[in-house]
């Protein structure tokens, strides 16, 4: 922070920037991914679930895992702004917009990707009109929209305080201008609008860890209450809690670093942040490992027969590749980078981060895709094709445009707003001068 | 011109090398088959032909999938033409005897059912041939004063009518969903001089509503006789529970409808959603207030 000298600096600094010719290329690419998952939707939708390679046997499939992966990486929002703000971690203010970013864009997306798994998407209201309490199914659908709602709000309190910085910086009469009046032009920075808007802040920063555990916990339970090889077990709820957290603290390390370079924000995500992230993804790698001996090493002890093909399909057999790799890749080789303070640098940490959340999707789909095709009481006389399961270009179209979408939307909205808090900076900046004098 | 006849000689070569050459692999690409046919008559009914195609891979024999497979009855013509099967993927296809055919059936005491493959890209051509006596199985199920008993006879058709036929394999068995339940503590028993195999029913099964359960007698496989079933429904089951499943419908069940939610779970998760919504509501109110206030006050 001893560069930051005044205010006005920061401002200039902080404030969303228009996008240079990578920025619009990125953009572009994201948009036409997009594209491609809208079509392939649109062919989904007229032709049936049948353009997908769902049978009786895998009957969920990579939207699921997708949706699992989604939940996960939400569970960031609630790590980095909440329990971080609840234990007065100071260094944390750069990282909570992105954090919640990622999170309210990643649990918009959960919604939305769990409707394209519906064979009948024009019935998905009959949720909420008939929908069974006796179901997950509900108990997700529910804790989801709470999710979604409350990361809304912790992501609208706190930026209530820049927009009048927004709007005065702005041009005069443009739409964007008239759009930030629209979400904030009431805020002129009361003393009784800042103890109503940090009264909030502290609600929901208390209110969202439960929520945030919920909302996982609710997905783990989905695959926990449906007797099946590898999901039947009761310690499913914290296995998915902790592989979250991770997930989710290695996004905001390849998020923290690509906005540091696209923005030039070394000034604010200092090396400091990425080493404490960094520490913060050992200690969430070796958690999720410990669960990860706990959900594998137990059963393979005892191999139950019932249970051996989908273990064997996962040590030897056909995952056995990308499941040593997730394993390898989103846990153990991040932990021994990471312990090296060469290793928490910003670039290592940033291909850290990468490791760990792509291996954490791939973890996903080996949660979902493999137990299907080990059924306890196999199915008679079913073509063999249904007995294997890779998703068809329809369903890989789909889910790489959900996950552009993600990006589009987080991408949109630095173009939008300040992706460090620009007032909760100077006020940060102002009380170390303070101390100091 | 001598030159252009050596040309052309040797023109001729090349092509009858290549000829040979082509028909040569053509016969060394195409594998051996194994057609097995199998007969299996449930109630004296008319059969069913079932095919079954494996070959020789890797010193294992697999099931070939996609093979077209003749069926005859009795003659290789068009007369005996039953029709045409393709293999599944466990190299299995099977064949009702056609209705036209039971004339023919009926009158005769032993028939055989021919299978062929020609003119597979893959397979050489094959043929193989099922010869089966004709025989039924006559069930009888007595129940007398709470003693029940499984008799059946094993008989085959012979010039001179239904002849018994000892000295036979039989099971008896009580059909379940999946696969048949032995009805007896024997698994398998062995007709006597008079074609019978009896034995005492005590198993405590549980049937439909009324207790109906499906009784029946196999012959497997048999070298003569195929596959034989005769079943017979007897309420020797115990009656399901009746209508318990519906009762348990009208309950407050996990399994119930929603309207019959059990109360504690629509007692503690109300609770809690109604205590996390309201919370919601109260901080969406606090926007409000903010925008109140924001309107009453001046900028600081």
């Amino acid at each position: 922070m001893s560069q930051l000298t005044n205010a006005s600096k920061i401002t200039t600094d902080l404030l969303p920037q228009k996008f240079g010719t990578g920025g619009r290329i990125w953009t572009g690419i994201l948009v036409v991914l997009c594209l491609l998952g809208l079509y392939g939707y649109y062919r989904q939708v007229t032709l049936g679930l049948v353009v997908t390679n769902m049978r009786d046997y895998a009957s969920w499939g990579i939207y699921i895992s997708n949706f699992v992966f989604f939940v996960a990486i939400s569970l960031v929002g609630s790590l980095i702004t909440a329990i971080f703000r609840l234990a007065s971690v100071e260094w944390r203010t750069p990282l909570t917009r992105i954090a919640e970013i990622i999170a309210v864009s990643a649990i918009l997306f959960a919604s939305i990707i769990i409707i394209v798994d519906m064979g009948r998407p024009e019935r998905f209201t009959h949720l909420f009109l008939y929908g069974r309490l006796q179901s997950p199914i509900m108990w997700d659908v529910i804790v989801i929209t709470t999710y979604l709602t409350i990361s809304v709000l912790f992501l609208y309190f706190p930026l209530l305080h820049d927009l009048p910085i927004l709007i005065k910086n702005s041009k005069d009469g443009s739409v964007r201008q008239k759009f930030y009046k629209f979400i904030g032009s009431f805020w002129k920075g009361t003393a009784a609008q800042f103890r109503i808007s940090e009264n909030a802040v502290r609600i929901i920063s208390v209110m969202i860890i439960p929520v945030a555990l919920a909302i996982h916990t609710v997905t783990s339970w989905l695959f926990a209450t449906t007797y099946r090889p590898g999901w039947d077990s009761t310690n499913f709820g914290a296995y998915f809690v902790s592989g979250a957290f991770l997930v989710g603290a290695g996004g905001v390390v390849v998020a923290m670093y690509v906005f540091r370079k696209a923005y030039k924000l070394e000034s604010y995500i200092t090396e400091k942040h990425f080493d404490n992230m960094s520490k913060i993804v050992v200690l969430l790698a070796l958690v999720y490992l410990y669960f990860n001996i706990n959900e594998y090493l137990v059963p393979a002890f005892k191999m139950k027969k019932a249970e051996e093909h989908h273990l064997r399909s996962l040590f030897i057999g056909d995952f056995a590749r990308l499941f040593w790799t997730a394993i390898v890749m989103s846990m153990i080789v991040p932990v021994v980078v990471l312990l090296f303070p060469k290793g928490r640098k910003p670039f290592p940490a940033f291909v850290m981060g990468l490791f760990v959340v792509v291996g954490a999707w791939f973890k996903r789909y080996l949660i979902v895709t493999p137990t299907m095709l080990s059924p306890f009481l196999p199915m008679y006389d079913v073509p063999d094709s249904y007995k294997r399961y890779f998703p068809s270009w329809e369903e890989w179209a789909i889910t790489t445009g959900s996950l552009a979408g993600t990006l589009l939307i987080i991408t949109i909205f630095t173009r939008l707003f300040p992706i460090i808090p620009i007032h909760e900076t100077i006020e940060e900046m102002e009380n170390i001068k303070h101390e100091k004098t | 011109m001598k030159r252009n006849n050596y040309s052309i000689g040797l023109i001729a070569v090349v092509l009858c090398l290549m000829a040979f050459l082509v028909q040569a692999q053509d016969k060394a690409e195409k594998g051996t088959i194994k057609i097995d046919l199998a007969y299996h008559q449930m109630n004296n009914d008319l059969p069913v032909i079932k095919v079954s195609a494996k070959t020789r891979k890797n010193k294992k024999f697999q099931p070939v999938e996609g093979v077209e497979i003749s069926l005859f009855f009795n003659t290789e013509t068009s007369q005996g033409f039953l029709g045409r099967v393709e293999t599944s993927t466990n190299g299995a296809a099977s064949l009702s005897l056609p209705v036209r055919f039971k004339a023919q059936f009926d009158s005769l005491f032993s028939f055989k059912f021919i299978g062929t493959l020609i003119q597979n890209d893959s397979f050489q051509d094959q043929s193989t041939e099922l010869e089966i006596t004709k025989a039924k199985i006559e069930l009888t199920l007595e129940d007398i004063d709470s003693a029940r008993t499984i008799h059946a006879k094993v008989l085959a058709f012979q010039d001179t009518g239904w002849v018994a036929q000892p000295e036979t394999e039989i099971k008896l068995v009580v059909r379940r969903l999946m696969s048949d339940l032995t009805a007896t503590e024997e698994e398998t028993f062995t007709t006597d001089k008079n074609g019978d195999a009896a034995a005492e029913f005590s198993l405590n099964i549980p049937g439909d509503a009324q207790g109906n359960i499906i009784i029946g007698a196999r012959i497997d496989d048999h070298e003569m006789y195929g596959s034989l079933v005769s079943t017979k429904a007897a309420k020797w089951g115990v009656p399901l529970a009746s209508d318990s499943f519906a009762k348990s419908f009208t309950k407050r069940t996990l399994w119930a409808t929603r309207d019959k939610t059990p109360l504690w779970l629509l007692i503690f998760p109300n609770l809690i959603i109604v205590t996390v919504w309201g919370i919601i509501f109260y901080l969406i109110y606090q926007i409000n207030r903010i925008k109140k206030l924001g309107r009453t006050n001046d900028p600081v």
